[in-house]
């Protein structure tokens, strides 16, 4: 067994780290994020409330936790949206080439053209703000990404011998996609869905932060580093908190996708 | 069967094979020979409907007198596995990393001949069995790094005889592999050709090894065809300039390493090398490294002369 990247472990931990609080979030906080307790307010941290309570009373850990679970929910989905969608119409422009590959890499960067935010502020100035449109928002934004990923690693694919073998066993261009080109660009595709990731949880509290992600009483990251604008200079802590979360999970999935790649690209192997 | 007639292969930049004519029945045993570049490869293209879209084909291809050089890649679909089989050079690359031997062989068997799951299984490994490999029923559940590069081979001819082709290509069958195993694979494929009634085209530039295989043999130089006939009578008395070089150049064992001076032998060599499509020369492709060049050579196309269809303009019927 080959040591593995120090990149890829240590993103792995900070990535279990986020996971695992936020899959406990399901089944057990400390305290009921939502509940206020306006007496107990700012509290200080104490054996009941570790991280101490907010400028309404709430306790701050179970606020994080459960912000956690919204993040990684929105993640999940919206990179596996864009992705999927991504990774199909990527898959298509190779398979058929020509002026349908072209159209598709050009609509690819029209995409890219287009600022997210500004399109999820679109969205929620057309559907109203809420979390579902912030997913939409996110996985368009992965498209064209995932796309170009997908093009770029099948017509690789496609010029292998075995596809050449594959054609020459008088298979469609279908059941090749389907069996020689996915399944040898999934790698790639995993990588870049890590990394996705990480972006996908920072534009999931940009969002929040600018008010058109999670909306009360929903807990988000990014709603938490809103709230605590205000209140900045008497309790900074309750932005540093979100702020930090925020930089585990960003820094852990993008530690992670690069380690990935390490592990997963054999000319990097060689050189390490 | 197949048949190639006055087939021109163009492209923007040159012309990948020019005017080939190959007729194949059931049973021959056609060996290509020639250079790198020469055109081997693009006739066998041809043959399986595979040639690149920006090339631009005249001539023709008949299938059973069927006219297939415009047809449609759906239309291929059907014709290859079934009708033509091909197998490929580096059997270390024509076999997905991520698949098991046995489902690549037997995916062809489902799609064409529209069999279950069992059935392609138990097919899968009587194939194996034909064409040499041992314990076909664990081998079949291998993925491709598990296999030597003369299993591997064996593999890819069972892919190709997954639906029984009335004609299999062999583009360079035995380049990447070494001398012994190349030899089996060779004679596997003879076998499989008489056992069969199955055509071969045998792709090579091992004069040996086609020799070895096959009954008939074209010559390839520059996209042409130069010189055709009987395996045994080219190979023995070559008409064609090009022939008589690449011939000469093959290394004899039995030769002294030395001649009367003590001064070491040097193997004989065709000066210069094939130039790139876009600079063939318009007449004859073989001028400018020809021995019995002519003056009108390099701008006048030669045209088949003799039983031997030999292209070239120093062989006439009285010098044949």
């Amino acid at each position: 067994m080959k040591s593995l990247p120090a990149n890829f472990t240590i993103g792995a931990v900070l990535v279990a780290l986020v996971l695992g609080a936020a899959a406990l979030s399901l089944v057990w906080t400390p305290h009921d994020p939502t509940a206020l307790n306006i007496r107990g307010k700012f509290a200080a941290p104490s054996a009941a409330h570790w991280l101490g309570t907010d400028q309404l009373g709430r306790d701050i850990v179970s606020q994080l936790m459960a912000a956690a679970r919204n993040s990684m929910t929105v993640a999940i989905v919206a990179v596996f949206l864009g992705g999927s969608i991504g990774v199909a119409l990527g898959l298509l422009a190779s398979a058929i080439g020509g002026w349908v590959e072209d159209g598709v890499m050009r609509l690819a960067d029209l995409g890219f053209a287009f600022p997210a935010l500004l399109f999820a502020i679109m969205l929620a100035a057309v559907f109203g703000p809420s979390l579902t449109n912030a997913v939409l928002a996110i996985a368009f934004i992965n498209i064209p990404i995932f796309a170009r990923v997908a093009r770029a690693s099948a017509n690789q694919v496609w010029t292998r011998e075995y596809v050449l073998a594959a054609r020459a066993a008088g298979m469609n261009k279908l059941a090749i996609t389907r069996d020689h080109i996915l399944p040898n660009i999934a790698a790639a595709v995993i990588v870049q869905a890590t990394i996705e990731f990480a972006v996908a949880i920072l534009a999931e509290a940009a969002l929040s932060y600018l008010g058109l992600g999670a909306q009360p009483p929903a807990s988000s990251w990014g709603r938490m580093l809103s709230e605590a604008q205000t209140l900045i200079y008497l309790a900074p802590e309750l932005a540093i908190y979100p702020g930090l979360c925020i930089v585990t999970a960003v820094l852990g999935f993008g530690l992670l996708g690069d380690g990935l790649r390490d592990v997963t690209d054999p000319r990097l192997a060689r050189a390490r | 069967m197949f048949e190639l007639q006055n087939m021109t292969v163009r492209f923007s930049f040159g012309e990948a094979l020019r005017e080939a004519s190959l007729r194949i029945n059931p049973g021959d045993r056609i060996g290509i020979v020639g250079e790198s570049g020469s055109g081997k490869s693009m006739l066998a293209a041809c043959l399986m409907g595979m040639v690149p879209d920006a090339a631009e084909l005249t001539g023709t291809l008949g299938v059973d007198g069927i006219d297939m050089t415009h047809a449609s890649e759906a239309h291929w679909q059907t014709i290859r596995a079934r009708r033509v089989a091909m197998i490929f050079q580096e059997p270390m690359s024509a076999l997905n990393p991520l698949r098991r031997v046995g489902e690549t062989v037997a995916e062809p068997m489902r799609v064409h001949l529209g069999l279950g799951k069992a059935q392609a299984r138990a097919r899968v490994s009587a194939l194996f069995k034909e064409v040499g490999i041992p314990d076909p029923d664990s081998r079949l559940r291998m993925f491709p790094h598990e296999l030597s590069g003369g299993q591997r081979q064996r593999v890819l001819i069972a892919l190709a005889l997954a639906c029984d082709p009335e004609l299999l290509i062999a583009d360079e069958p035995t380049t990447a592999l070494d001398a012994n195993v190349a030899l089996k694979i060779t004679d596997l494929l003879v076998d499989l050709s008489r056992t069969r009634n199955m055509a071969l085209v045998f792709i090579s530039h091992d004069l040996a090894a086609v020799a070895r295989a096959t009954t008939d043999i074209a010559v390839m130089y520059g996209g042409d065809i130069v010189e055709r006939g009987r395996t045994a009578e080219v190979l023995a008395n070559p008409v064609h300039p090009y022939t008589q070089g690449l011939l000469a150049a093959r290394p004899d064992p039995r030769a002294v390493p030395r001649d009367a001076n003590g001064r070491r032998r040097r193997l004989p060599t065709i000066p210069g090398t094939v130039p790139p499509l876009y600079k063939l020369p318009q007449g004859c492709r073989f001028s400018g490294r020809c021995a019995v060049e002519r003056s009108a050579c390099a701008y006048v196309k030669p045209a088949p002369v003799g039983p031997r269809h030999a292209t070239c303009h120093a062989i006439t019927q009285d010098t044949l």
